[in-house]
């Protein structure tokens, strides 16, 4: 039997995910805008329990989450280990079934969430059918991941892929623990922990899901994809490599900071603020070495209007992570919690960070992949600058609207009482809600644009075939090399 | 010709004044700083007058009042953060210009952060009346106009290309913000851990 060795990387799943998470972007966004609608006008929901705010929440967050980040480390992770491993995907076809059973789960579990299937847990709402159906799928990206690292023709792993291998172990570990659940029904079931040990457990899964998916993961992208787009080398390959050890191992602490004055042990809520403060040092270490990395490549931003969004990015990204510890301290902690200033804080990282360096990598990708320049570099300008607007008239709405609710609900009278009713203190927002709502409308509006871009660009286009460049003799693996069935073709 | 500039220069003809920095105009550089002071003057002192004669409207209806006394101490307190921010953001952005090949002196640098905070500094006169939405409100344009004149104007002053200007603006955007939320959780923390005004209401 001959074997042809496969001479291309399977780019077009890479292509169709890029596609998924643009539509999810554009619907979980616009899912998000009208919850920031709802805040003003709170009979938007027209008295349908399936546009309530409570059912429409988890979807705009899922979507978010689920849909367009996802999407976008799948397709960005399988481009990169290809790249990175010099090899084509391991088992492509697993990897086929891995995009399309994905969106499937995002679809019919948004769908579960709107007909009220909820498990109640922040960010795992999902119900155990689908809890099972997430599991087999990321086993299986997992598979193709780790598959093609394992056929890999060139020696050193790339730190990219420590950072997407970090994210598909830890969330495999996080999901299948924070969601083991007794079923009753098929859309019910009853978490195997109990009590503070059950808030315990979530806030585990919680902020781990925050620190390996949305922090971790988009790593694996920016490490990837700056030095690419920049042409230029790591500022740091050693800075990077201690970043990622020490986030690894501090970040799986910090969890219950989300619980401060709650009826958890005291020295457990201490644990999680002092890792959190000693989590600064990983992420400012990636933030400096993103910086002087593309502080070389400034030639390039003539031509090339997606690294604005990466240059920014890292600049969100600096303020998220130090924002998140501070607000970890307990003193200020009493404040910030429960208040929109949260809100503000988790929007400066989805849409200053994750989504501003998910644009720019795939306005560098999607003209590369179909062989064509940018529809309009002019469209992709003015969506940096909306961009910009929307996420910084977010932040600023929501860091006024969340102290004034933070001082006020901590205000007494000379009886020690509350001075501020709930309701009246919630009543008085609409100026800061209506702010939002337009922030939000910006934001939105610049994605719309970028879609309408990257479909004048792929339209009447062709997937370009990348050749696997062969690798020096010093790089190569010295073992016997492993041929896998993704690297042949039965002939 | 160069007499001629001042506060209002700055605020109606920027463009000409960074120019004109861009010359390394050490006599512009002097008047500079003199606005300056009365620049990093205003925001405390209107912030003082109207937390003790308008008091703070956070949302709720009653105002929270301060006492003469705490007025001026917040007040000072508010003008030391401001100086403090300002000299550190100077030293950072120096700091940062070797990375992007500008070897402005520190006055350059004073002058041009000068300029930039110059809309904020004056806006700042709708701490006078302190309802936090009014001054979200007059606050985030005038916000938008300083970031435009550090993206445009850095690197016209610093002699550096446009390109370089752009990441080093956004370098010196992430520590602002930075900045900003330090001084939030720095004024939340202290308040509540009892070094906050007792609020008459």
């Amino acid at each position: 039997m001959n074997t042809v060795v496969q001479t291309c990387y399977d780019d077009k799943v890479v292509l169709r995910l890029i596609q998924f998470s643009v539509f999810w972007a554009l619907a979980a966004m616009t899912v998000g805008v009208y919850l920031a609608a709802e805040f003003i006008w709170p009979t938007m929901d027209f008295g349908q329990f399936w546009l309530s705010f409570g059912r429409i929440r988890p979807l705009h967050t899922n979507g978010i989450i689920f849909g367009f980040g996802v999407s976008a480390l799948m397709a960005t992770g399988f481009y990169s280990v290809q790249r990175t491993s010099h090899v084509s995907l391991f088992l492509p076809k697993l990897a086929w079934f891995c995009c399309y059973a994905w969106q499937l789960i995002v679809l019919l579990g948004g769908l579960s969430l709107l007909a009220g299937w909820t498990s109640t847990k922040e960010y795992a709402e999902l119900e155990w059918p689908f809890d099972i159906a997430i599991t087999i799928v990321w086993v299986c990206f997992g598979i193709v991941f780790f598959g093609t690292i394992a056929n890999r023709k060139i020696r050193p792993i790339y730190v990219s892929n420590w950072f997407y291998g970090a994210l598909i172990i830890v969330i495999a570990m996080l999901h299948i623990v924070n969601n083991l659940a007794l079923p009753v029904s098929i859309d019910k079931s009853y978490s195997l922990f109990a009590g503070a040990r059950d808030a315990i457990v979530q806030w585990w899964y919680g902020h781990n899901a925050v620190g390996f998916l949305l922090t971790g993961g988009f790593l694996g992208m920016v490490y990837y994809f700056l030095p690419k787009h920049a042409e230029q080398p790591i500022w740091s390959y050693r800075l990077s490599v201690v970043a990622f050890w020490s986030f690894t191992y501090s970040y799986i602490w910090a969890g219950p900071h989300h619980l401060h004055y709650n009826a958890i042990p005291e020295w457990v809520q201490s644990l999680g603020m002092v890792m959190s403060l000693i989590l600064l040092a990983p992420s400012w270490a990636t933030m400096v070495n993103g910086i002087m990395t593309v502080s070389k490549a400034w030639p390039k931003l003539k031509s090339d209007p997606a690294l604005k969004f990466i240059v920014l990015s890292l600049a969100f990204y600096g303020l998220a992570t130090f924002e998140g510890p501070m607000m970890a301290i307990r003193s200020v902690n009493v404040v910030s919690h429960f208040t929109d200033w949260t809100i503000g804080h988790v929007h400066s990282g989805a849409l200053g960070w994750n989504a501003m360096v998910t644009y720019g990598t795939f306005y560098f990708l999607v003209p590369r992949l179909v062989g064509r320049e940018l529809y309009s570099n002019t469209l992709a300008h003015w969506h940096f600058v909306m961009a910009l607007a929307g996420t910084l008239l977010y932040i600023l709405s929501m860091w006024a609207a969340g102290v004034s609710q933070g001082l006020l609900s901590l205000t007494v009278d000379s009886l020690g009482e509350p001075s501020f009713a709930f309701r009246d203190i919630m009543s008085s927002m609409k100026p800061y809600y209506a702010l939002r709502l337009l922030a939000g409308l910006i934001f939105l509006g610049g994605t719309f644009m970028m879609a309408w871009n990257f479909y004048k660009t792929l339209k009447g286009g062709t997937l370009v075939r990348a050749e696997i460049p062969t690798v020096p003799e010093e790089w190569r693996v010295r073992s016997n090399p492993r041929v896998s069935h993704s690297t042949e073709v039965q002939a | 010709m160069a007499a001629n500039y001042n506060l209002i220069k700055v605020l109606l003809a920027p463009g000409e004044v960074i120019r004109e920095l861009g010359r390394h105009n050490s006599t512009l550089a002097g008047q500079l700083k003199h606005s300056l002071v009365l620049l990093i003057l205003l925001p405390p002192l209107f912030s003082g007058i109207g937390g003790a004669v308008f008091g703070w409207r956070l949302g709720a209806n009653e105002p929270l009042l301060l006492t003469i006394e705490q007025a001026v101490v917040i007040s000072f307190l508010y003008l030391l953060s401001l100086g403090f921010g300002f000299f550190t953001t100077v030293v950072i952005a120096r700091w940062m210009g070797t990375t992007y090949g500008a070897s402005a002196p520190l006055d350059v640098y004073i002058s041009f952060f000068t300029v930039v905070s110059a809309p904020l500094a004056v806006a700042s006169v709708a701490h006078l009346f302190p309802h936090v939405f009014l001054n979200v409100l007059i606050l985030i344009p005038a916000l938008i106009w300083s970031m435009a004149l550090l993206y445009r104007g850095l690197p016209v002053v610093l002699q550096i290309p446009p390109e370089r200007g752009m990441l080093m603006s956004s370098a010196l955007v992430g520590w602002l913000l930075v900045a900003a939320v330090s001084l939030l959780g720095i004024t939340v923390g202290l308040w509540t851990i009892g070094l906050g005004p007792a609020i008459r209401i």
